[in-house]
């Protein structure tokens, strides 16, 4: 499902070069869990950009469903990923103006689907993460938990190929983290989407069926 | 689609209220003068014709120049013109004068016109009662009076009316006839609303030394101006002693006024352009302000699959609701200024009909001017770069 093969990204800094990422490579099969662990400046971020269409890498071949997608232009990225990917993010980044069921439509609208439907499938979704009865709520009316909640409603809704969660658990406390984590095997099993978290936290990579630990710009994998 | 981004555009803009209304408010200063300019322009053109159409435009005055003052015309010399310069249709020379008139003890202050009979159909003045001046009243004391003359001159005991008796200076003279009311005209030297006129003998009972200096003429339906002038200067001219004739006409002064209002009208206009324009440049200061707010959102909106073109489209809308927002609150400011103006110079107010829908043009116009270069920049953010602001 997601190739990437020997990828490098380097950033120009002053007269040399920085490399974050070397000669990387990692397949990820439909439907796979996997966690990405890594410390602070170990480019894990880099990589979650790379695999998200955000950044293009300096060297290597990256190919979703067998599609490369490192030619494409700005405007083709936006529609791959709106088409492919959902987001997860740390501090969740929900729009504070729209209300939950609008944040969650938002893919759907940039997708041209009508309102009306849009609006069926965005409710439909909050309703399977559990927030069935916060649709009209607004951001700021939620919990951290909530929100996250609606974040992945709002990753899932578009019925993409892949989840990229970046620390989504890292500014919720260990209960409600559980929770989302729960929610994340669920939907997994439920949709059969592959979900790429990253994380430092060992108790979350460990619920994970593939672990990766990025150090230096370099994957190891330990499988359990 | 596009009614749903004008809807989240307008959210957006809702949201910052203050801001917005601030970005606005040079918008509000430039349509609103752009469009009082306009219709205040309407206005003073509305108000010239009305003050011509009293008198017509087919008008020509005459005024003898002495050396150190008002010349003299010889009565039989301008009773000659139609005669004698073909342009002419008919004239009537005048005698003016200045004092106060009393009647029942109230004093009003105002002109005193010799004439001859020939004044009143030369300048289409019209009698509300009794008759004008005619050439048979010779020394008789009589008088005929402006409509305004003779409303300041009542009061509620004692109305002004034909065969009342109004004093100047010695002489009482009796009221013969009261005029219609009418605008002053700047044809006139006087406004014949608060004048009194007189026989031209009576004169020299009310005026130490009266000079025989000006005279009204009307021309002939087809002949110009230029030339009847011409004409005039070639007859009369020689026949001055120790003065120069000078003439204007109604078409004349006209033009000139018109010019004259040209040159105001684009003094306003450019003035109103530059608040546009500064307004337009205060739209797109908030519009980088708030992009620049708005980065992570930008990022997330690029992250979930908007396109450039849909940044762009959410801002420039945000830019042109703005703008056509200040523009339309412009344009009720802007009819109310010129409104206000029609009734403190006591004018007619006429709506012009290419003022509204040129303001709410203009406006939609420097929102998207001056919108364009924010959204652009908006639209080509790194996603990265902007997902990482705070």
């Amino acid at each position: 499902m997601l190739e990437l093969v020997d990828i490098g990204r380097s950033y120009r800094v002053g007269p040399g070069q920085m490399h974050i990422l070397r000669d990387l490579s990692l397949t990820v099969a439909a439907g796979e869990l996997v966690s990405i662990m890594g410390g602070s400046g170990s480019g894990k971020t880099t990589l979650m950009n790379i695999i998200g269409l955000l950044d293009k890498p300096t060297s290597g071949q990256y190919r979703i469903d067998g599609q490369d997608v490192l030619g494409a232009k700005a405007r083709e990225l936006s529609r791959l990923r709106n088409r492919l990917i959902g987001f997860v993010f740390q501090s969740f980044f929900l729009l504070p103006r729209l209300n939950a069921w609008r944040n969650v439509a938002l893919p759907l609208m940039y997708r041209g689907t009508p309102e009306a439907e849009a609006r069926r499938r965005a409710i439909a979704m909050l309703e399977r993460v559990g927030l069935g009865e916060r649709t009209e709520h607004m951001p700021a009316m939620l919990s951290g938990g909530q929100k996250q909640r609606v974040a992945i409603a709002r990753a899932l809704v578009g019925e993409p190929r892949v989840i990229l969660a970046d620390e989504p658990t890292g500014a919720l406390d260990p209960k409600v983290s559980q929770e989302i984590m729960e929610l994340f095997l669920a939907l997994k099993r439920e949709y059969g989407v592959l979900i790429l978290i990253i994380t430092h936290d060992p108790g979350v990579a460990a619920q994970c069926e593939r672990q990766v630990v990025l150090a230096n710009g370099v994957l190891t994998e330990t499988r359990c | 689609m596009l009614t749903r981004v004008i809807a989240e555009a307008a959210a957006n803009l809702l949201a910052s209220r203050q801001r917005s209304a601030l970005a606005l408010l040079g918008i509000v200063i430039g349509a609103g003068a752009v469009i009082a300019m306009l219709n205040v322009g309407a206005i003073a053109r509305e108000e010239t014709i009305r003050q011509f159409r009293q008198l017509g435009t087919d008008i020509l005055t005459l005024r003898a120049d002495g050396l150190t003052g008002l010349g003299n015309f010889q009565l039989g010399d301008i009773e000659a013109v139609p005669e004698m310069v073909p342009g002419v249709a008919e004239i009537a020379p005048f005698v003016i004068g200045g004092g106060s008139m009393s009647f029942e003890g109230t004093t009003a202050g105002g002109s005193q016109l010799g004439v001859t009979a020939a004044f009143a159909h030369v300048s289409r003045l019209r009698l509300e009662s009794g008759r004008f001046i005619s050439d048979h009243d010779r020394y008789e004391l009589y008088t005929v009076i402006g409509a305004g003359l003779a409303r300041q001159l009542s009061n509620p005991y004692a109305m002004v009316r034909v065969g009342s008796g109004l004093r100047l200076g010695r002489y009482v003279f009796t009221v013969i006839g009261i005029l219609e009311p009418v605008l002053q005209s700047p044809m006139m030297p006087v406004d014949i609303d608060s004048t009194m006129f007189v026989s031209l003998p009576n004169v020299r009972r009310i005026l130490s030394n009266p000079s025989l200096s000006m005279a009204i003429a009307r021309m002939r339906p087809e002949a110009e101006p230029e030339a009847v002038t011409e004409q005039l200067q070639r007859y009369l001219g020689p026949r001055l002693r120790d003065a120069t004739l000078s003439v204007q006409s109604a078409k004349q002064l006209i033009a000139g006024m018109q010019s004259q209002m040209q040159l105001f009208t684009l003094l306003l206009g450019a003035v109103g352009a530059i608040a546009l324009a500064l307004g337009g440049v205060g739209v797109m200061n908030i519009m980088l302000v708030s992009i620049a707010e708005r980065r992570r959102e930008i990022g997330v909106r690029l992250a979930i699959g908007a396109e450039p073109g849909d940044i762009r489209t959410l801002f420039l809308a945000e830019a042109v609701i703005l703008s056509v927002t200040g523009g339309l609150i412009g344009i009720g400011l802007g009819l109310a200024g010129a409104y206000g103006f029609a009734k403190l110079s006591g004018w007619a107010f006429v709506l012009s009909p290419t003022a509204a829908p040129l303001g709410a043009g203009v406006s939609v116009m420097v929102g998207i001017f001056f919108g364009f270069y924010p959204a652009v920049m908006a639209s080509r953010l790194d996603p990265i770069e902007a997902l990482r602001a705070e």
